[in-house]
């Protein structure tokens, strides 16, 4: 029972990193048609910024993000003006990112090297301590980063339901002629939100080199279930990759304590699949969207 | 199909089956055969994919995990079993022929998988297969599994010959039951199912047959080739076997071809093989990546058809160009391997066709573009 409680507290805290990696690729994904596997190197790229300007300049980790997020929402921009720019399809844009992701893992290994770096305990004094909630005991990084999700997915979910941009946004995902015939400026609108996605992966990095530490090789890593929460979630849904995000935290977490480690990514596709045969348009969906 | 074709590939066979033999005579390094080797078994694995990819339109990141259970059917059966090798390898591309009838069986139902969802997909699948391979003990349990001591066909000749002739078979085999399905009432089938499935559907194709019809013979071929290349890789191991390589590589390798014609994958792999060779022979890994990379963006941007089908446009002049660069690198003596002057030869022929059909038009003005 300890260990259950404990997997299921794990298991929330990285649904949450789940969820932040995941809103970034399920919005641009469902709403600019573009699957952008580099969403991954990114968060790496970050992760390893983190590091650097951390152990270089001494900064304190979170601080970092004062640098990394505005430099990746750049990038992410950038990106999306290259797509527009060549007219990437949402197939195109599938081998374009798996093109870039890996010149973006050998520029990192030839940079940073193939080993594993992770910050330095004085730099980062919070790795490895809990608070205790009676017998369980609560990482205070993790607690941040998935405090840090709940942030990023309400301020998300605010922006696309409360704002004009975000109305915008979903008119066009919905219909972008439409839209466009109403006035909304199609180019405008994606450059902003893919480098939003880009800014959260900037988050996500941030917490994964201070928590995990980075290798290039990361970026492989976190890619199937990333796509299983995004998947699960239902597309352009940020609600649904954030509760996807903990279910697939919550059952890889479980597997883990009660039977192997290496079961988990196998519990995790078949909930996946079930989901997908269950519930085709994603687990939040509600039906009457189209 | 006629009679003609079965010919054409038995006699292409048979040249290339001398090559050992010739090899006796000339005492030419052994280094050549490994070498043909590499991009035999690239040519199988590029056409096995395209067959469901470039035919059917059905975007597959798996497979690694079709040609990973092959490598590892052969691994365990002649391993753990004490199995002959050579009957092994039919198992390997049964076995990975089921695996993907498993695989359609779920994903072929679903309309919604038809497009982005099935490559996701099929990339889970491989990560899947990898992490039960990594914890099952009768199959690795993750300690890899050493075939160096496994007893090989020796009526074959000697072991790189052996891989050689072995490897030759299967490529021509895959390849020819590649051009087979692009010239049959399958092929045409699969084409209009890339093209749009629901008329396809609606024109009365039987899509879900077809699926997995092709499904199960793309799959066959990358456990088939798998399993031969298990006695290659000689220490299976699941980071070697399930890595991102495989895909990645049969993927470009398709690309940089052409998915609409069966000869597209087999120019690709000869080009992208003998180029990463190079590359890694120069101690260049970081850069082959890099290059690989920026061949794959720049293809998918510029070159969607694949230069296969510029090539039969220009041939002449692709031709002349490539006859050209290799014959002034040999006879003006420069670089001192075959293998780098036709690397540089074959830069210089992508090179050309990257330039669009409108400007090499203008150029030469002899362009032949059908209609």
């Amino acid at each position: 029972m300890q260990l259950i409680g404990q997997a299921l507290i794990s298991g929330i805290l990285i649904g949450g990193l789940y969820g932040t990696l995941a809103i970034g690729l399920t919005l641009t994904w469902g709403m600019l048609k573009v699957i952008n596997l580099s969403h991954f190197s990114f968060a790496i790229l970050a992760g390893y910024l983190t590091y650097q300007l951390s152990t270089t300049f001494g900064m304190n980790p979170f601080l970092t993000m004062l640098v990394t997020v505005p430099l990746l929402f750049l990038a992410g921009v950038g990106l999306q003006w290259f797509f527009e720019a060549f007219h990437v399809d949402e197939f195109m844009s599938l081998l374009v990112t798996f093109g870039l992701f890996i010149i973006l893992e050998s520029l990192m290994q030839w940079f940073w090297t193939a080993d594993h770096l992770i910050i330095s305990r004085a730099q980062n004094p919070l790795l490895g301590v809990s608070l205790w909630v009676g017998p369980f005991a609560v990482p205070i990084l993790q607690l941040a980063s998935f405090l840090a999700a709940v942030l990023i997915s309400g301020l998300t979910m605010y922006l696309l339901h409360r704002t004009y941009t975000g109305k915008a946004l979903r008119a066009l995902a919905q219909d972008r002629e439409i839209a466009g015939a109403f006035g909304v400026d199609y180019r405008r609108s994606a450059l902003l939100l893919s480098g939003l996605a880009a800014a959260y992966a900037a988050v996500a990095g941030a917490f994964i080199g201070m928590i995990y530490g980075v290798t290039p090789s990361a970026a492989i890593e976190w890619l199937p279930v990333i796509f299983a929460v995004v998947i699960l979630g239902g597309l352009a849904d940020a609600f649904g990759a954030f509760a996807a995000g903990m279910i697939i935290g919550v059952t890889n977490h479980v597997t883990s304590a009660v039977s192997d480690a290496g079961m988990a990514p196998l519990v995790t596709f078949v909930v996946l699949i079930l989901a997908l045969l269950l519930k085709p348009e994603g687990l939040f969906a509600r039906r009457s969207s189209e | 199909m006629n009679w003609r074709a079965p010919l054409a590939f038995l006699g292409v066979g048979l040249l290339l089956g001398l090559l050992p033999w010739l090899r006796e005579r000339l005492d030419f390094p052994v280094f050549y055969l490994v070498f043909l080797y590499f991009v035999f078994f690239w040519a199988a694995q590029a056409s096995s994919w395209n067959m469901l990819t470039g035919y059917s339109g059905y975007f597959s990141f798996g497979q690694g995990a079709f040609y990973g259970v092959g490598v590892y059917t052969t691994a365990t059966l002649v391993d753990k079993f004490d199995f002959n090798f050579l009957a092994s390898l039919p198992l390997a591309g049964v076995t990975a022929a089921l695996l993907g009838l498993g695989v359609g069986f779920a994903v072929f139902r679903l309309r919604k998988l038809r497009g982005e969802l099935f490559a996701l997909l099929t990339l889970a699948v491989a990560l899947v297969i990898a992490a039960v391979v990594r914890n099952v003990d009768i199959i690795d349990g993750g300690y890899g599994v050493p075939l160096g001591q496994v007893p090989y066909p020796e009526f074959l000749g000697d072991y790189s010959t052996m891989l050689y002739l072995l490897g030759l078979t299967i490529a021509l085999l895959t390849v020819f039951v590649a051009y087979a399905i692009q010239h049959s009432r399958l092929g045409q089938g699969l084409f209009a199912i890339r093209d749009d499935e629901a008329v396809a559907e609606g024109l009365g194709v039987p899509t879900f047959r077809y699926k997995m019809i092709v499904l199960a013979i793309s799959c066959f071929f990358a456990g088939l080739s798998g399993g031969l290349h298990a006695l290659q890789i000689n220490y299976v191991a699941v980071e070697s076997v399930f890595n991102i390589r495989v895909p990645l590589f049969v993927i470009l390798m398709s690309i940089l071809g052409g998915r609409r014609h069966w000869l597209g994958p087999v120019i690709g792999a000869a080009i992208i093989h003998t180029l990463s060779d190079r590359f890694s022979s120069a101690r260049l890994e970081f850069l082959n990546q890099i290059i690989i990379g920026s061949l794959l963006i720049v293809m998918i941007l510029f070159v969607r058809e694949g230069i296969f089908a510029r090539l039969q446009r220009r041939v002449w002049f692709s031709l002349a160009l490539f006859a050209g660069v290799l014959a002034v690198q040999v006879l003006g003596g420069i670089g001192e391997r075959l293998i780098t002057q036709i690397a540089i030869a074959m830069l210089a022929l992508i090179a050309t066709l990257l330039i669009p059909d409108a400007v090499y038009q203008r150029l030469f003005g002899r362009a032949r573009i059908p209609c």
